[in-house]
Protein backbone atom coordinates (compact mmCIF):
# COMPACT_ATOMS: atom_id res chain seq x y z
CA UNK A 1 0.00 0.00 0.00
CA UNK A 2 3.05 2.45 1.25
CA UNK A 3 5.42 2.68 -1.68
CA UNK A 4 6.61 6.09 -0.56
CA UNK A 5 8.55 7.26 2.38
CA UNK A 6 6.30 8.00 5.15
CA UNK A 7 5.96 8.28 8.70
CA UNK A 8 5.49 4.51 10.44
CA UNK A 9 2.30 5.53 12.20
CA UNK A 10 0.17 7.24 9.13
CA UNK A 11 1.29 3.49 6.96
CA UNK A 12 -0.13 1.72 9.73
CA UNK A 13 -3.22 3.45 10.51
CA UNK A 14 -3.97 3.42 6.40
CA UNK A 15 -3.67 -0.64 6.91
CA UNK A 16 -6.13 -0.65 9.42
CA UNK A 17 -8.42 1.46 7.86
CA UNK A 18 -7.77 -0.06 4.36
CA UNK A 19 -7.20 3.54 2.87
CA UNK A 20 -4.83 4.80 0.17
CA UNK A 21 -2.76 7.92 0.68
CA UNK A 22 -3.77 10.78 -0.86
CA UNK A 23 -1.39 12.51 -3.54
CA UNK A 24 1.26 10.10 -3.85
CA UNK A 25 3.81 10.92 -6.26
CA UNK A 26 3.98 9.48 -9.85
CA UNK A 27 6.98 8.80 -11.80
CA UNK A 28 7.92 11.42 -14.46
CA UNK A 29 9.97 11.77 -17.34
CA UNK A 30 11.84 14.85 -16.86
CA UNK A 31 15.38 15.66 -18.56
CA UNK A 32 17.11 18.29 -16.59
CA UNK A 33 19.95 21.06 -17.26
CA UNK A 34 23.39 20.17 -15.61
CA UNK A 35 22.08 22.46 -12.84
CA UNK A 36 19.40 20.29 -11.76
CA UNK A 37 16.75 22.19 -13.54
CA UNK A 38 13.97 20.56 -15.22
CA UNK A 39 14.04 21.34 -18.87
CA UNK A 40 11.42 18.87 -20.68
CA UNK A 41 8.60 16.94 -18.56
CA UNK A 42 6.43 14.10 -19.96
CA UNK A 43 7.85 15.23 -23.90
CA UNK A 44 6.91 18.80 -22.83
CA UNK A 45 9.42 21.93 -23.16
CA UNK A 46 9.40 24.16 -19.50
CA UNK A 47 8.26 27.74 -20.26
CA UNK A 48 9.06 28.24 -16.87
CA UNK A 49 10.45 27.52 -13.74
CA UNK A 50 8.25 29.48 -11.03
CA UNK A 51 9.44 28.53 -7.70
CA UNK A 52 12.18 25.94 -6.27
CA UNK A 53 12.18 24.11 -2.61
CA UNK A 54 13.95 21.65 -1.01
CA UNK A 55 12.34 19.33 1.46
CA UNK A 56 15.20 17.51 3.65
CA UNK A 57 13.23 15.23 6.61
CA UNK A 58 12.89 12.25 8.38
CA UNK A 59 16.97 11.78 8.20
CA UNK A 60 16.93 10.22 11.87
CA UNK A 61 14.62 7.40 10.11
CA UNK A 62 15.39 4.45 7.84
CA UNK A 63 13.13 6.19 5.45
CA UNK A 64 14.81 9.77 4.94
CA UNK A 65 13.17 12.30 2.71
CA UNK A 66 15.82 14.25 0.12
CA UNK A 67 13.57 16.32 -2.51
CA UNK A 68 13.81 19.11 -4.80
CA UNK A 69 10.79 20.86 -5.93
CA UNK A 70 10.03 22.25 -9.27
CA UNK A 71 6.77 24.25 -10.26
CA UNK A 72 7.17 24.97 -13.76
CA UNK A 73 4.85 26.06 -16.54
CA UNK A 74 4.65 23.81 -19.39
CA UNK A 75 4.56 25.07 -23.05
CA UNK A 76 1.57 24.22 -23.50
CA UNK A 77 0.47 25.85 -20.44
CA UNK A 78 -0.25 23.42 -18.34
CA UNK A 79 0.72 23.80 -14.59
CA UNK A 80 3.02 20.97 -12.95
CA UNK A 81 4.85 20.11 -10.07
CA UNK A 82 8.18 17.83 -10.33
CA UNK A 83 10.81 17.11 -8.05
CA UNK A 84 13.82 15.25 -7.83
CA UNK A 85 14.27 12.31 -5.01
CA UNK A 86 18.16 12.75 -3.92
CA UNK A 87 17.55 8.87 -2.68
CA UNK A 88 16.09 7.13 -5.64
CA UNK A 89 17.93 9.40 -7.95
CA UNK A 90 14.74 9.38 -9.84
CA UNK A 91 11.76 12.42 -10.97
CA UNK A 92 8.61 12.36 -9.53
CA UNK A 93 5.21 14.12 -10.48
CA UNK A 94 2.79 15.47 -7.40
CA UNK A 95 0.19 18.14 -6.39
CA UNK A 96 2.53 20.23 -3.46
CA UNK B 1 -4.18 -17.08 -44.81
CA UNK B 2 -6.46 -17.91 -42.42
CA UNK B 3 -8.26 -15.75 -39.24
CA UNK B 4 -6.67 -16.04 -36.30
CA UNK B 5 -3.43 -16.86 -37.78
CA UNK B 6 -0.32 -15.15 -35.87
CA UNK B 7 0.80 -12.07 -37.51
CA UNK B 8 4.35 -13.19 -37.92
CA UNK B 9 3.49 -17.04 -39.57
CA UNK B 10 1.31 -14.60 -42.45
CA UNK B 11 4.11 -12.51 -42.85
CA UNK B 12 6.10 -15.63 -43.53
CA UNK B 13 3.70 -17.47 -46.01
CA UNK B 14 3.00 -13.95 -47.67
CA UNK B 15 6.13 -11.17 -47.69
CA UNK B 16 3.88 -8.83 -49.78
CA UNK B 17 0.97 -9.02 -47.40
CA UNK B 18 -0.55 -5.37 -46.87
CA UNK B 19 -1.79 -4.53 -43.03
CA UNK B 20 -4.82 -2.49 -43.00
CA UNK B 21 -5.40 -0.67 -39.35
CA UNK B 22 -9.02 -0.80 -38.03
CA UNK B 23 -11.11 1.21 -38.82
CA UNK B 24 -14.17 1.07 -36.94
CA UNK B 25 -15.28 4.79 -37.54
CA UNK B 26 -15.26 4.43 -41.44
CA UNK B 27 -17.09 0.90 -40.99
CA UNK B 28 -19.55 2.55 -38.81
CA UNK B 29 -20.09 5.21 -40.77
CA UNK B 30 -20.83 2.96 -44.15
CA UNK B 31 -23.19 0.78 -42.10
CA UNK B 32 -24.97 4.20 -41.28
CA UNK B 33 -25.31 5.39 -45.06
CA UNK B 34 -27.08 2.04 -46.04
CA UNK B 35 -29.45 2.12 -42.65
CA UNK B 36 -30.37 5.73 -44.19
CA UNK B 37 -30.88 4.71 -47.67
CA UNK B 38 -32.92 2.21 -46.26
CA UNK B 39 -34.85 4.85 -44.34
CA UNK B 40 -35.26 7.04 -46.89
CA UNK B 41 -36.96 3.89 -49.12
CA UNK B 42 -39.40 4.13 -46.26
CA UNK B 43 -38.00 0.67 -43.96
CA UNK B 44 -38.29 1.35 -40.47
CA UNK B 45 -34.73 -0.69 -39.72
CA UNK B 46 -33.91 -1.83 -36.48
CA UNK B 47 -29.83 -2.48 -36.39
CA UNK B 48 -28.31 -5.61 -34.80
CA UNK B 49 -24.83 -4.90 -35.22
CA UNK B 50 -22.67 -3.52 -38.77
CA UNK B 51 -23.80 -5.66 -41.39
CA UNK B 52 -27.47 -6.94 -39.54
CA UNK B 53 -30.53 -5.33 -39.96
CA UNK B 54 -34.34 -6.13 -39.63
CA UNK B 55 -37.44 -4.47 -41.04
CA UNK B 56 -40.76 -4.78 -40.70
CA UNK B 57 -42.11 -5.53 -44.91
CA UNK B 58 -45.93 -4.96 -43.74
CA UNK B 59 -45.80 -0.98 -43.99
CA UNK B 60 -44.11 -1.05 -47.22
CA UNK B 61 -45.65 -3.74 -49.20
CA UNK B 62 -48.30 -1.56 -50.92
CA UNK B 63 -45.79 0.82 -51.61
CA UNK B 64 -43.83 -1.63 -53.71
CA UNK B 65 -46.69 -3.82 -55.05
CA UNK B 66 -45.90 -6.62 -52.31
CA UNK B 67 -43.22 -8.77 -50.51
CA UNK B 68 -40.77 -9.83 -53.11
CA UNK B 69 -40.78 -5.75 -55.24
CA UNK B 70 -40.27 -4.28 -51.56
CA UNK B 71 -36.99 -6.76 -50.96
CA UNK B 72 -35.89 -5.96 -54.11
CA UNK B 73 -35.93 -2.07 -53.40
CA UNK B 74 -34.54 -2.89 -50.10
CA UNK B 75 -31.39 -4.79 -51.82
CA UNK B 76 -31.22 -1.71 -54.18
CA UNK B 77 -31.34 0.75 -51.61
CA UNK B 78 -28.22 -1.30 -50.02
CA UNK B 79 -26.07 -1.43 -53.21
CA UNK B 80 -24.35 -3.36 -55.60
CA UNK B 81 -20.66 -2.33 -53.68
CA UNK B 82 -21.70 -4.79 -50.92
CA UNK B 83 -22.86 -8.27 -51.13
CA UNK B 84 -26.21 -8.06 -49.78
CA UNK B 85 -28.88 -10.85 -49.19
CA UNK B 86 -32.31 -10.82 -47.68
CA UNK B 87 -34.45 -12.89 -46.14
CA UNK B 88 -37.81 -13.05 -45.31
CA UNK B 89 -40.22 -14.68 -42.43
CA UNK B 90 -42.47 -14.52 -40.26
CA UNK B 91 -40.41 -14.83 -37.59
CA UNK B 92 -36.90 -12.50 -37.15
CA UNK B 93 -35.32 -16.07 -36.47
CA UNK B 94 -36.33 -17.82 -39.74
CA UNK B 95 -35.72 -14.77 -41.93
CA UNK B 96 -32.05 -14.45 -40.57
CA UNK B 97 -31.75 -17.70 -40.98
CA UNK B 98 -33.04 -17.34 -45.13
CA UNK B 99 -30.84 -14.33 -45.15
CA UNK B 100 -27.64 -16.35 -44.51
CA UNK B 101 -28.37 -18.63 -46.56
CA UNK B 102 -29.57 -16.43 -49.82
CA UNK B 103 -26.69 -15.76 -52.56
CA UNK B 104 -25.74 -12.37 -52.73
CA UNK B 105 -28.30 -10.00 -54.04
CA UNK B 106 -31.15 -12.96 -53.49
CA UNK B 107 -34.22 -11.91 -51.74
CA UNK B 108 -35.16 -15.81 -49.90
CA UNK B 109 -38.69 -15.69 -48.79
CA UNK B 110 -39.84 -18.55 -46.11
CA UNK B 111 -43.44 -18.45 -45.50
CA UNK B 112 -44.98 -20.01 -41.97
CA UNK B 113 -45.98 -23.13 -43.02
CA UNK B 114 -42.43 -24.08 -44.52
CA UNK B 115 -40.40 -22.31 -42.07
CA UNK B 116 -39.75 -25.63 -39.78
CA UNK B 117 -39.22 -28.08 -42.82
CA UNK B 118 -36.62 -24.81 -44.36
CA UNK B 119 -34.86 -24.52 -40.93
CA UNK B 120 -34.21 -28.26 -40.42
CA UNK B 121 -31.37 -29.05 -42.04
CA UNK B 122 -29.49 -25.94 -41.45
CA UNK B 123 -26.04 -25.74 -39.03
CA UNK B 124 -27.18 -25.21 -35.56
CA UNK B 125 -24.51 -22.41 -35.40
CA UNK B 126 -27.21 -20.22 -36.97
CA UNK B 127 -28.59 -20.45 -33.32
CA UNK B 128 -27.77 -17.58 -30.52
CA UNK B 129 -25.81 -20.28 -28.50
CA UNK B 130 -22.86 -20.03 -26.90
CA UNK B 131 -19.62 -21.49 -28.38
CA UNK B 132 -19.17 -24.15 -25.73
CA UNK B 133 -22.59 -25.39 -26.34
CA UNK B 134 -22.18 -26.22 -30.21
CA UNK B 135 -19.76 -28.48 -29.57
CA UNK B 136 -21.35 -30.23 -26.24
CA UNK B 137 -24.66 -30.56 -28.91
CA UNK B 138 -21.95 -32.01 -31.61
CA UNK B 139 -20.01 -34.73 -28.99
CA UNK B 140 -24.31 -35.27 -28.86
CA UNK B 141 -24.78 -36.05 -32.48
CA UNK B 142 -26.83 -33.01 -33.07
CA UNK B 143 -25.30 -31.00 -35.71
CA UNK B 144 -28.72 -29.28 -37.10
CA UNK B 145 -31.62 -27.04 -36.50
CA UNK B 146 -34.13 -30.06 -37.11
CA UNK B 147 -32.40 -32.68 -35.07
CA UNK B 148 -32.35 -29.74 -31.76
CA UNK B 149 -35.79 -29.52 -32.74
CA UNK B 150 -36.99 -32.80 -32.28
CA UNK B 151 -35.40 -33.49 -29.22
CA UNK B 152 -38.03 -32.76 -25.57
CA UNK B 153 -37.98 -29.47 -24.94
CA UNK B 154 -37.59 -30.59 -21.18
CA UNK B 155 -35.01 -32.63 -21.93
CA UNK B 156 -32.86 -29.52 -23.60
CA UNK B 157 -33.94 -27.15 -21.07
CA UNK B 158 -32.46 -29.55 -18.34
CA UNK B 159 -29.24 -30.27 -20.10
CA UNK B 160 -28.32 -26.55 -21.28
CA UNK B 161 -30.40 -24.87 -19.10
CA UNK B 162 -32.64 -21.26 -20.30
CA UNK B 163 -30.44 -20.53 -23.40
CA UNK B 164 -30.49 -24.16 -24.67
CA UNK B 165 -34.12 -23.80 -24.13
CA UNK B 166 -34.90 -20.67 -25.94
CA UNK B 167 -32.44 -21.99 -28.89
CA UNK B 168 -34.92 -25.29 -28.65
CA UNK B 169 -37.97 -22.67 -28.98
CA UNK B 170 -36.70 -21.12 -31.77
CA UNK B 171 -35.32 -24.12 -34.25
CA UNK B 172 -38.88 -25.92 -33.69
CA UNK B 173 -40.76 -22.30 -34.49
CA UNK B 174 -42.70 -22.33 -30.96
CA UNK B 175 -41.10 -19.38 -29.59
CA UNK B 176 -43.48 -16.42 -28.78
CA UNK B 177 -42.84 -12.90 -30.64
CA UNK B 178 -41.98 -11.80 -27.25
CA UNK B 179 -39.26 -14.78 -27.29
CA UNK B 180 -38.26 -13.98 -30.71
CA UNK B 181 -38.73 -10.16 -30.59
CA UNK B 182 -40.54 -7.74 -32.25
CA UNK B 183 -38.97 -5.62 -34.73
CA UNK B 184 -38.54 -2.04 -33.14
CA UNK B 185 -37.20 0.48 -35.66
CA UNK B 186 -35.19 3.14 -34.73
CA UNK B 187 -35.30 6.41 -34.59
CA UNK B 188 -33.93 8.31 -37.37
CA UNK B 189 -30.86 9.67 -36.57
CA UNK B 190 -29.76 13.07 -36.43
CA UNK B 191 -27.08 14.38 -38.93
CA UNK B 192 -25.40 17.16 -36.47
CA UNK B 193 -21.66 16.68 -36.53
CA UNK B 194 -18.69 19.40 -36.99
CA UNK B 195 -15.36 18.70 -38.34
CA UNK B 196 -11.75 20.16 -36.99
CA UNK B 197 -8.96 19.68 -39.29
CA UNK B 198 -5.52 20.20 -37.91
CA UNK B 199 -2.73 21.36 -39.96
CA UNK B 200 -0.35 18.93 -38.12
CA UNK B 201 -0.91 15.90 -36.33
CA UNK B 202 -1.94 16.56 -32.37
CA UNK B 203 -1.57 14.59 -29.70
CA UNK B 204 -1.42 17.30 -26.67
CA UNK B 205 -3.93 16.72 -24.43
CA UNK B 206 -4.53 20.41 -24.14
CA UNK B 207 -4.67 21.23 -27.74
CA UNK B 208 -7.35 18.08 -28.08
CA UNK B 209 -9.41 19.68 -25.79
CA UNK B 210 -9.45 23.28 -26.79
CA UNK B 211 -10.23 22.08 -30.34
CA UNK B 212 -13.22 19.71 -29.00
CA UNK B 213 -14.51 22.82 -27.12
CA UNK B 214 -14.43 25.11 -30.95
CA UNK B 215 -16.78 22.13 -32.05
CA UNK B 216 -19.11 21.97 -28.82
CA UNK B 217 -19.67 25.84 -29.27
CA UNK B 218 -20.38 25.42 -33.44
CA UNK B 219 -22.90 22.27 -32.81
CA UNK B 220 -24.67 24.03 -29.60
CA UNK B 221 -25.08 27.23 -32.05
CA UNK B 222 -26.57 25.23 -34.99
CA UNK B 223 -30.11 25.74 -35.80
CA UNK B 224 -31.42 22.37 -36.56
CA UNK B 225 -30.82 21.85 -33.08
CA UNK B 226 -34.01 23.86 -32.39
CA UNK B 227 -33.21 23.98 -28.37
CA UNK B 228 -33.02 20.37 -28.01
CA UNK B 229 -30.39 19.26 -25.74
CA UNK B 230 -28.47 15.87 -26.99
CA UNK B 231 -28.51 12.93 -25.47
CA UNK B 232 -26.02 10.82 -27.02
CA UNK B 233 -22.43 12.66 -28.27
CA UNK B 234 -19.80 10.68 -30.32
CA UNK B 235 -16.28 11.78 -30.36
CA UNK B 236 -14.39 10.46 -33.75
CA UNK B 237 -10.99 11.07 -34.66
CA UNK B 238 -8.64 10.41 -37.61
CA UNK B 239 -5.40 9.01 -36.12
CA UNK B 240 -1.74 9.59 -38.27
CA UNK B 241 -1.53 5.80 -40.02
CA UNK B 242 -4.65 6.02 -41.40
CA UNK B 243 -6.57 4.70 -38.45
CA UNK B 244 -9.71 5.97 -36.82
CA UNK B 245 -11.04 6.14 -33.27
CA UNK B 246 -14.19 6.74 -31.83
CA UNK B 247 -16.39 7.07 -28.17
CA UNK B 248 -19.59 7.27 -27.27
CA UNK B 249 -21.06 8.99 -24.54
CA UNK B 250 -24.60 8.52 -23.86
CA UNK B 251 -25.86 11.39 -21.17
CA UNK B 252 -27.53 10.39 -17.84
CA UNK B 253 -29.59 13.29 -18.17
CA UNK B 254 -29.37 15.16 -21.78
CA UNK B 255 -27.75 18.78 -21.91
CA UNK B 256 -26.94 21.51 -23.49
CA UNK B 257 -24.98 23.28 -20.89
CA UNK B 258 -21.33 23.52 -22.87
CA UNK B 259 -19.01 22.84 -19.58
CA UNK B 260 -21.59 20.16 -18.37
CA UNK B 261 -20.57 18.50 -22.08
CA UNK B 262 -17.44 19.31 -21.74
CA UNK B 263 -16.61 17.26 -18.37
CA UNK B 264 -18.29 14.74 -20.14
CA UNK B 265 -16.24 14.30 -23.05
CA UNK B 266 -13.03 15.94 -22.43
CA UNK B 267 -11.67 12.59 -20.28
CA UNK B 268 -12.44 10.57 -23.68
CA UNK B 269 -9.69 12.48 -25.33
CA UNK B 270 -7.17 10.88 -23.05
CA UNK B 271 -8.14 7.53 -24.64
CA UNK B 272 -6.21 8.32 -27.99
CA UNK B 273 -3.95 6.03 -29.05
CA UNK B 274 -2.30 8.33 -31.72
CA UNK B 275 -1.91 12.18 -32.54
CA UNK B 276 -4.81 13.01 -34.50
CA UNK B 277 -5.02 14.56 -37.81
CA UNK B 278 -8.94 15.35 -38.02
CA UNK B 279 -11.47 15.46 -34.80
CA UNK B 280 -15.25 15.42 -35.09
CA UNK B 281 -18.07 15.68 -33.09
CA UNK B 282 -21.26 14.68 -33.72
CA UNK B 283 -24.79 14.81 -31.91
CA UNK B 284 -26.10 11.05 -32.30
CA UNK B 285 -29.10 11.59 -30.84
CA UNK B 286 -30.97 14.54 -29.31
CA UNK B 287 -33.64 14.88 -26.53
CA UNK B 288 -37.48 15.83 -27.31
CA UNK B 289 -37.82 18.57 -24.92
CA UNK B 290 -36.41 21.98 -25.09
CA UNK B 291 -36.81 22.62 -21.39
CA UNK B 292 -35.89 21.19 -17.85
CA UNK B 293 -38.36 21.10 -14.48
CA UNK B 294 -36.91 23.50 -11.80
CA UNK B 295 -37.66 22.97 -8.37
CA UNK B 296 -39.69 25.99 -6.71
CA UNK B 297 -37.70 24.98 -3.68
CA UNK B 298 -34.23 24.28 -2.97
CA UNK B 299 -34.22 20.81 -1.18
CA UNK B 300 -32.52 20.90 2.04
CA UNK B 301 -31.65 19.27 5.53
CA UNK B 302 -33.14 15.91 5.53
CA UNK B 303 -33.85 15.88 2.06
CA UNK B 304 -30.88 17.01 0.73
CA UNK B 305 -29.03 14.27 2.67
CA UNK B 306 -31.40 11.66 1.32
CA UNK B 307 -30.38 12.31 -2.08
CA UNK B 308 -26.94 12.79 -1.58
CA UNK B 309 -26.77 9.13 0.10
CA UNK B 310 -28.83 7.99 -3.06
CA UNK B 311 -26.67 9.31 -5.29
CA UNK B 312 -23.51 7.54 -3.11
CA UNK B 313 -25.74 4.47 -3.15
CA UNK B 314 -25.81 4.69 -7.33
CA UNK B 315 -22.07 5.20 -7.36
CA UNK B 316 -21.29 2.11 -5.31
CA UNK B 317 -23.12 0.47 -7.18
CA UNK B 318 -21.56 1.87 -10.64
CA UNK B 319 -18.12 1.49 -9.15
CA UNK B 320 -18.18 -1.39 -6.25
CA UNK B 321 -17.22 -1.37 -2.80
CA UNK B 322 -14.77 1.47 -1.97
CA UNK B 323 -15.94 3.46 -4.85
CA UNK B 324 -16.81 6.20 -1.92
CA UNK B 325 -14.32 7.69 0.67
CA UNK B 326 -13.77 10.24 2.89
CA UNK B 327 -10.29 12.30 3.09
CA UNK B 328 -9.06 11.94 6.77
CA UNK B 329 -6.26 14.95 7.58
CA UNK B 330 -3.64 12.68 9.30
CA UNK B 331 -0.54 15.04 9.48
CA UNK B 332 -2.08 18.04 7.58
CA UNK B 333 0.85 20.28 8.68
CA UNK B 334 3.82 17.59 7.24
CA UNK B 335 5.85 18.88 4.49
CA UNK B 336 5.75 15.54 2.45
CA UNK B 337 2.53 15.91 0.85
CA UNK B 338 1.25 12.27 0.87
CA UNK B 339 1.49 12.02 4.16
CA UNK B 340 -0.85 14.75 5.36
CA UNK B 341 -4.28 12.86 4.59
CA UNK B 342 -5.82 9.41 3.43
CA UNK B 343 -8.40 8.43 1.57
CA UNK B 344 -10.95 5.71 4.14
CA UNK B 345 -13.27 4.08 1.98
CA UNK B 346 -16.90 4.31 3.04
CA UNK B 347 -19.47 1.99 3.30
CA UNK B 348 -22.26 3.74 5.38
Amino acid sequence: MVTHPGSARVARAARRLNARRLNTPSPALVEAHAGGLPSRVNRQEVAVVREEWRVVDRWWTEEPVTRRYFDVVLESGENAVVYYDGDSGSWFTQRA
Amino acid sequence: MRPGMRLGEALATCPELELVEQDPATAEQAWEEILRRLEDAGFAVESVEPGTVFFDSKGVERLYGGLEPALKRALRAVGTAWDARVGAAERRFAALAAANVARPGQALIVSDDRSRSFLAPLPLTLLPLERARYAELEELGIRTIGQLAGLPGGAVSERLGPDGRRAWSLAGGHSTVAEDGRVQPRRPAVALHETLEFPEAVGNELTLRRGLAVLLDRLLARPERAGRPPRKVAVWARLVGGASWRRTVTLREPTADPARLRAALSSKLAELPAPALKLRLEFSQLAEHTGEQLELVAAEGEVLQGRLREGLRQVRAAVGAGGVSTVVEVAPWSRIPEARALLVPRDD
